[in-house]
């Protein structure tokens, strides 16, 4: 029965054989690949050597790439901290006064915008926010001017964007407060402090690891965002997605698209490190 | 043990009812608890002992009645600001937080200074003896250590009442003898009001001055525990702490402070009135506890009174031998304990034996 060390391995790595080979053929090999392009020398639909650094160069060198850069990041930043703001009473609401047998009939209803493809739910915000739309009718009712929202391009993708990831950062916020012991908000109030500033001192901390799972998971697809400037903005806005697409494409640059990926990519890296380091304060509690 | 008849009250209840919807949680809490007392609410779980030490804290409302902490009566008086702090049975020690953090928790609305915070923060910490243990992580300490801070935390504010529920019942029996003593220990030096709440009548009987007995939200019996354990108001009461004997009886006389009855197994007993609680309709059976029962010697006469009777059982238990007998020839069994002394043999199952007893141990339920 003495099996050796080498033969374990040998049948661990067999167990895990079909896993692996998945993760490296679609996550590991398109992840290289994009890393070589992006120091290969471009053409119109041809990438060739040697190798440069010219692609990297080309994105430091023109503004209008920092300016779509930077843009993408705030846009990112901004929906992240307008859902995860507005998430927090949703998942405050479910966790502390609903029910707990009805909670799960709650969490389901807040999935229930997920139902319709976004395409038609961005086709509803147009609706909503349009020249004539519901929120014009309505300040028009009260005789006020339309405010036609949908025409400011980033405005628009803000709200859209919030409203599409409001259910992804409502659940893990929704978890890290269910798992706060009741009795530690009894505690507070016992030592004299009143509901809220028991919140702000026992709450809030205790549950800042499901808001930062949450901005993270908010982040990082939005960062990333193909479909809403192209629908919202009608293209007038593009964000780091949509100069990608162009080069690669569009202009079939492939070496150019995978340096601003790799940038992209980096942005995204950066701003992941900061939240996990900010996140390991709370984690564990040590200090 | 008369400790709290001369003392000031510290907490008055009237007529305190609870209801959770169509339960009734509490049923009519009178009562007063003395400043300085050691007192506890013992009784078996779902009694209510629980909810009322909560409607002290502030935790829960009272549906009717009166609490008074102090003299001030505590309807609509937020937990936040009721002379109270409690030791929760989990310790509700805040886990992102280190142990003084904890234990400073109440302070910042204190007008001291940062420094004299600290040290009050290590004093209370020396108080309960983890000295040093300042920077340590909250979930980092074991349970004994996390019930310490959960005091320290605690008696930092100096409250008039400290409400301690269930602070024992997560340690092992080692620990919780311990920290029993402890607790008695740290009670007399600060001499703030103690209120436990406990399942456990050994821990009861123990710790405190007074015990209110609790039976499905009523009290049963508020008394001392020499009392409580040598005149049980009720049946039930005798039952819940420690072992008590229960023999048939018949009531044959009733006169002036004397009673007098016929117990099956015993014969005729005249008892004193006060060994004889108020009526509560149950047929009459008088109780004997354990250890006032004696096994004589061959040679040995009885001071009082003693009965025939034979071995059913024997159960060792080191120090101690449970004997169960039958007495006098009647299917009437009793308990009872003998310390193993050298020279007193344990006996075997079968043995005739001559069992001693004291009229005055007895208690009559009716």
């Amino acid at each position: 029965m003495a099996a050796t060390p080498g033969s374990e391995a040998r049948a661990g790595l067999k167990l895990i054989s079909p896993t692996a080979i998945y993760v490296i053929l679609l996550l590991a090999v398109p992840l290289a690949t994009v890393l070589i392009y992006s120091v290969m020398t471009g053409g119109r639909g041809n990438v060739s050597l040697p190798l440069t650094i010219e692609n990297y160069t080309e994105l430091a060198s023109k503004s209008v790439y920092g300016y779509i850069l930077l843009k993408s990041l705030l846009v990112a930043l901004t929906v992240t901290a307008i859902t995860v703001l507005l998430a927090y009473p949703v998942a405050y609401f479910v966790s502390f006064h609903v029910k707990p047998e009805r909670k799960s009939l709650w969490l389901f209803l807040i999935t229930i915008p997920f139902w319709t493809s976004y395409i038609i739910r961005v086709s509803l915000w147009f609706v909503i926010l349009g020249y004539g739309g519901i929120v014009d009718s309505a300040l028009a009712s009260i005789g006020l001017p339309p405010l036609n929202i949908a025409s400011y391009s980033i405005l628009s993708i803000i709200i859209v964007l919030a409203h599409a990831y409001a259910p992804f950062a409502v659940l893990p916020i929704f978890v890290s407060l269910e798992k706060v012991d009741r009795s530690l908000l009894e505690a507070g109030q016992d030592l004299g402090e009143s509901r809220w500033v028991t919140f702000l001192r026992v709450t809030l901390p205790l549950s800042m690891p499901g808001v930062i799972a949450a901005a993270l998971i908010v982040f990082i697809p939005t960062v990333g965002d193909y479909v809403t400037p192209e629908l919202v903005g009608d293209g007038k806005e593009p964000m780091i997605a949509n100069l990608i697409e162009t080069q690669l494409l569009k202009l079939q640059n492939f070496p150019q698209g995978s340096a601003f990926a790799v940038v992209s990519m980096l942005m995204v890296g950066i701003v992941s490190v900061v939240f996990v380091l900010w996140n390991r304060r709370y984690i564990g509690g040590s200090k | 043990m008369t400790f709290s008849d001369d003392r000031p009250t510290m907490i008055e209840f009237k007529d305190v009812h609870k209801y959770y919807g169509d339960y009734h949680a509490l049923r009519g809490i009178n009562g007063t608890i003395k400043a300085g007392e050691f007192f506890s609410l013992l009784g078996p779980s779902g009694c209510g002992k629980t909810t009322l030490l909560r409607t002290i804290a502030g935790f829960e409302d009272i549906s009717s009645g009166v609490i008074m902490i102090d003299g001030k009566d505590m309807a609509n008086v937020a937990a936040n600001v009721r002379p109270t702090n409690m030791v929760f049975q989990s310790y509700a020690i805040f886990p992102h937080m280190s142990v003084e953090e904890n234990v400073g928790f109440g302070l910042r609305k204190d007008p001291r200074s940062k420094e004299e915070k600290a040290k009050a923060v290590a004093e209370a910490l020396e108080m309960v003896g983890l000295k040093g243990y300042g920077k340590r992580a909250a979930h980092a300490l074991s349970g004994g250590q996390r019930q310490r801070v959960a005091l320290a935390r605690a008696l930092i504010l100096k409250p008039k009442v400290l409400l301690l529920d269930e602070p024992l019942s997560a340690l092992d029996k080692k620990m919780r003898e311990h920290m029993q003593v402890e607790l008695i220990k740290l009670q007399r030096q600060v001499g703030i009001t103690f209120i436990l709440v406990t399942h456990d009548q050994e821990e009861a009987l123990v710790m405190s001055d007074r015990i209110a007995v609790m039976f499905e939200g009523e009290i049963a019996q508020l008394a001392d525990p020499e009392t409580l354990y040598r005149r049980p108001a009720t049946r039930k009461v005798a039952d819940f702490i420690g072992t008590m004997n229960f023999i048939p009886a018949e009531i044959l006389t009733e006169a002036g402070d004397k009673v007098e009855v016929n117990a099956k197994g015993l014969g005729h007993v005249a008892l004193d009135i006060a060994q004889a609680p108020e009526k509560t309709g149950e047929s009459p059976v008088v109780g004997l506890r354990p250890e006032t029962l004696t096994l004589l010697y061959d040679d040995q006469k009885a001071p009082e009174r003693e009965t025939d009777g034979v071995i059913d059982e024997v159960i060792y238990f080191g120090d101690m031998t449970y004997y169960d007998v039958y007495l006098g020839g009647t299917d009437v069994e009793v308990r009872l304990s003998m310390r193993n002394v050298p020279g007193r043999p344990v006996l075997d199952v079968g043995t005739k034996v001559r069992v001693a007893w004291s009229p005055s141990a007895l208690v009559l339920f009716r």
